[in-house]
């Protein structure tokens, strides 16, 4: 059913002038529950699906979608994309085109061992209830406590008139919490903090979400009652792969935006410092490289083929401190004279797909954690981070501190409250001496595109030493 | 839609829920984006789903239908019967409001001429060639326009019916890598739009931003523009939610009746403003959508509740249903006295801010936040403008609000991908505004 409407859109487009088509179809779902200050919230059921049609006609690009999936509409739907696409040809100084790719037939999916469909909503707030009865448990004064769990089955079927064919199944399951302490007449905040990952429900279950969120609230009342100043002048920093991970999202992953760089986002998101013939250029120390690879399995940002139908495969952003490759879809992987290598996505059935990132990582080096701090006279140790901001152009960027420890002649010492890294993307990466040998993954939402696409992302990976960083407080 | 709404209203009351609200939407949005100079993709979306919100004995649930075969309708019901008998009361849930009410027709909300617009790229390019002539080298972008109906009815006796239209374009012009302005225009009526005017202003501040130096740092008298200043009053609209406060995310939690503004600042949520591009007949419940003045020359007075979070805190809802959470539709900032000219002379050596974005709090409950500015900063010294970049503006958002010395007397709506809550604000003036940059 789904397959023969796909191909209809796709021929009907053709038909009609359209030089490319793709049609796509998507169905999301899922349960989302809440708890907000130990009372349940409720329960919200998604059930969402339909399709999107893009198409290339004469150099323009038009794009329609409807819910209603009949050939009626769809029919509809086709005759309105090309003729956005026509009308839009009009105002363009060169026609689009995309790069030449190989496509497939294919179908994967993520498999679950525990199918979220076969968890009854009570046992999926059960592990909210944890997450209060343990926070509870360690007499943390903690009275605004908003936890969400949310599960979603997306299914996707892709067809192109070049003859890629890809169905998907990905379930994908998150844990959301907000925390406020509130100790010594001082108030702290672990706000928005997330487990997610691409799988069952069992995901969850083994990564107990309740010892994050115990870690947490402890951290927060320590910081409160033994939290001082952070060290002022020069110091060296040591990031966590949680700070490490927002760090490569932003300023590295972001820039190497094929789109962001030929300004297609400057009206929103902005446009990029990064410029295509600083390929091959020094950004980083020789110790930084930073990986952006789809198909970690059971990762939030998973999936095999982009949704232009391009096989997914890890992208080498900067190796060994050197540019070395741009995300790009077909469009922009055109412009630069390469393939692509399928950062297409996009978040439903009614949304273009665009260049974005998966799971984006600063790669593994060779040292301990005891030995990157160990020659540390006076530093900070960076945990985890609440607000985070970056310009349109990704060179100037902060992060700010929630949990922070003062290192001192090699050792960990008291936390140290709100420690502001605020730098250049070219002062952070060439600061980068040393990188630790094991990699954590933290997921996120990336924001982009015009109506917004909120993409699941993991960020994370090693730690990683920075020599003689002024901070802020 | 109404028979359809009917349907799932008795079949939900043959099977056993209380409180049933049935929300139709049947919505055509077409949109045309566009970067250096030339249009990158023009879509159009056509959607039809019900929002459906049940409750029985306080157990609540909610849905959207997308597939809207009775059949499907009948399978989506009983899946809602099965999940909510397991489940756990939601033990603050106090109800829908009691029905029918009667409803007036705002002005400025739908106009014909926009149903029938069948090419909307003329507006684009007036907007790209206005910029242009003002100096920019590359113009980027978004055009909508909107054809929204909306059938509410509820257990409650609800019926009810509106119909809106809205045009906007937003519009970003460059000279060159680091230098930028900003305009938009959002209007409900054909007749209320101005591309030109959007990209004038874009145009006029990339050319006044040319050759901007490292800003500095410490704290500074601040003019912050209506786009930059919508960006703050946006975020802060979902603080005024009741419900934000309950779950930690509003520095006005348990600040009802203080002091929260300086006495310059009334801030009001206007669902029923004409030409308002949030403005709607009536919230999620079927209650008439009203004016809400939400802080009164400084002090804070009431949240924005639904009936349930009302009934909670024993007052009146403010008709913002949202069935779970509240929300605003349009937030108004009243304009104050002075015209734009008198505003920029009070400040001697200060910072105009055309334009923010990427704001970020460290703690919700605090307010201590930071956004970057973006497209032209300018450092004010002695009447003259300089262009600057790369700062950040790192204060706290009750800090500002109460350090707000003057208000512009001409109010603009904005309306675009950073703020998505609709806000009509003035220029204003904001003292002692911390200003950081990049220390490496």
């Amino acid at each position: 059913m789904c397959m023969e409407l796909l191909e209809f859109a796709v021929e009907k487009a053709l038909e009609l002038g359209a030089n490319y088509a793709e049609a796509r179809f998507e169905e999301k779902t899922g349960t989302h529950l809440a708890i907000k200050n130990g009372s349940p919230e409720g329960i919200s059921i998604n059930a969402d699906r339909g399709m999107g049609i893009r198409v290339l006609v004469n150099g323009g690009m038009g794009f329609a979608s409807t819910n209603v999936l009949t050939k009626e509409s769809i029919s509809e739907a086709v005759k309105k994309a090309v003729k956005l696409a026509k009308a839009a040809s009009q105002v363009r100084n060169e026609p689009i085109r995309f790069s030449e790719e190989n496509f497939h037939r294919v179908s994967y999916k993520v498999k679950m061992k525990k199918d979220i469909r076969d968890v009854s909503p009570e046992e999926k707030l059960e592990l909210l209830r944890k997450i209060e009865e343990e926070v509870k448990a360690t007499g943390v004064n903690v009275p605004m406590r908003y936890l969400m769990y949310s599960d979603e089955l997306w299914k996707k079927e892709i067809v192109t008139s070049e003859g890629a064919y890809v169905k998907s199944k990905i379930p994908r399951v998150s844990v959301v919490y907000n925390l406020v302490v509130f100790e010594n007449g001082q108030m702290e905040q672990a706000p928005f903090v997330q487990r997610a990952f691409s799988g069952g429900f069992e995901l969850l279950e083994r990564d107990e979400p309740w010892n994050w969120a115990v870690k947490d609230v402890k951290a927060l009342r320590k910081l409160i009652a033994e939290g001082r100043k952070p060290p002022e002048g020069k110091v060296d920093l040591v990031i966590s792969p949680e700070v490490a991970g927002i760090a490569v999202h932003e300023s590295v992953g972001h820039p190497y935006e094929a789109d962001r760089i030929f300004g297609r986002e400057a009206a929103q998101a902005g446009e990029s410092f990064v410029k295509p013939d600083m390929l091959g250029e020094r950004i980083g120390s020789e110790v930084v490289t930073v990986i952006d690879d789809p198909t970690i399995p059971n990762s939030w940002g998973f999936y095999l083929y982009d949704d232009e139908g391009v096989k997914a495969r890890p992208r080498y952003l900067i190796r060994d401190g050197i540019i070395t490759e741009f995300l790009t879809n077909r469009e922009y992987a055109y412009k630069l004279g390469q393939h692509s290598n399928a950062a297409a996505r996009a978040i439903n059935y009614n949304r273009e797909p665009i260049v974005r990132m998966a799971n984006t990582y600063l790669a593994p080096g060779d040292y301990s954690f005891e030995e990157l701090i160990e020659d540390i006279k006076l530093g900070v140790y960076m945990v985890s981070f609440n607000e985070w901001n970056i310009d349109d152009r990704r060179y100037q960027q902060r992060y700010i501190g929630r949990e922070a420890y003062l290192i001192e002649n090699g050792e960990i010492k008291h936390p140290v409250k709100r420690p502001i890294l605020e730098i250049t993307t070219r002062a952070l990466w060439s600061s980068v001496d040393a990188v630790g040998k094991d990699v954590e993954f933290y997921p996120g939402t990336c924001g982009k595109g015009e109506p917004g696409q909120g993409v699941p992302v993991w960020m994370g990976g090693a730690h990683a030493r920075l020599r003689d960083i002024p901070l802020r407080y | 839609m109404f028979e359809l709404n009917e349907f799932i209203l008795k079949r939900a009351e043959e099977l056993g829920f209380g409180d049933v609200v049935v929300l139709g939407y049947e919505t055509n949005r077409r949109q045309v984006r566009f970067a250096n100079n030339e249009i990158t993709v023009a879509k159009h979306w056509h959607e039809r789903k019900v929002e459906l919100f049940v409750e029985k004995d306080k157990r609540i649930a909610n849905t959207t239908i997308t597939e809207l075969s009775r059949e499907n309708i009948e399978r989506v019901l009983k899946t809602l019967k099965k999940n909510i008998e397991g489940l756990s009361p939601k033990e603050d849930y106090y109800g829908i409001a009691e029905g029918p009410f009667k409803y007036k027709d705002i002005p400025e909300t739908f106009d014909k001429a926009i149903v029938e617009l069948d090419e909307p790229n003329e507006y684009v390019e007036i907007a790209i060639n206005t910029a242009l002539s003002e100096g920019a080298k590359r113009v980027a972008g978004v055009l909508y326009t909107d054809h929204d109906r909306i059938y509410l009815t509820t257990s409650n006796g609800v019926e009810a019916f509106d119909e809106g239209t809205g045009i906007e374009i937003s519009v970003r012009a460059f000279v060159g890598d680091l230098e930028s302005g900003h305009g938009t225009c959002s209007a409900r009526v054909l007749k209320k739009f101005d591309p030109e005017l959007a990209g004038r202003k874009a145009g006029e501040i990339a050319h006044m931003a040319r050759n901007p130096e490292q800003g500095p740092e410490g704290r500074f008298d601040v003019i912050f523009d209506p786009l930059a200043f919508a960006n703050l009053l946006s975020y802060m609209g979902f603080m005024l939610s009741a419900y934000a406060a309950e779950a930690g995310f509003s520095f006005l939690a348990g600040k009802l009746g203080e002091k929260v503004a300086s006495e310059p600042v009334t801030i009001k949520d206007v669902g029923n403003l004409p030409n308002g591009y949030g403005t709607r007949k009536f919230d999620d419940e079927g209650v008439p959508t009203r004016e809400t003045t939400v802080i009164e020359n400084g002090t804070f007075r009431t949240f924005l509740l639904n009936t349930s979070l009302a009934r909670k805190y024993k007052t009146e809802t403010t008709a913002n249903a949202g069935l779970i959470m509240p929300r605003p539709w349009n937030i108004v900032l009243e304009p104050g006295d002075y015209s734009k000219a008198e505003l920029f002379s009070e400040v001697k050596r200060g910072i105009y801010i055309t334009n923010v974005w990427y704001t970020r709090f460290q703690n919700y409950v605090t307010g201590d936040f930071s956004t970057i500015p973006r497209d032209g900063i300018f450092l004010i010294e002695n009447g003259e403008f300089k262009p600057i970049r790369n700062i950040r503006v790192s204060d706290n958002l009750q800090r500002i609000l109460s350090n707000v010395i003057a208000i512009g007397n001409e109010p603009f709506q904005v309306h675009w991908w950073e703020v998505s809550r609709p806000v009509i604000t003035p220029y204003v003036l904001v003292k002692d505004v911390g200003i950081t940059r990049a220390t490496k």
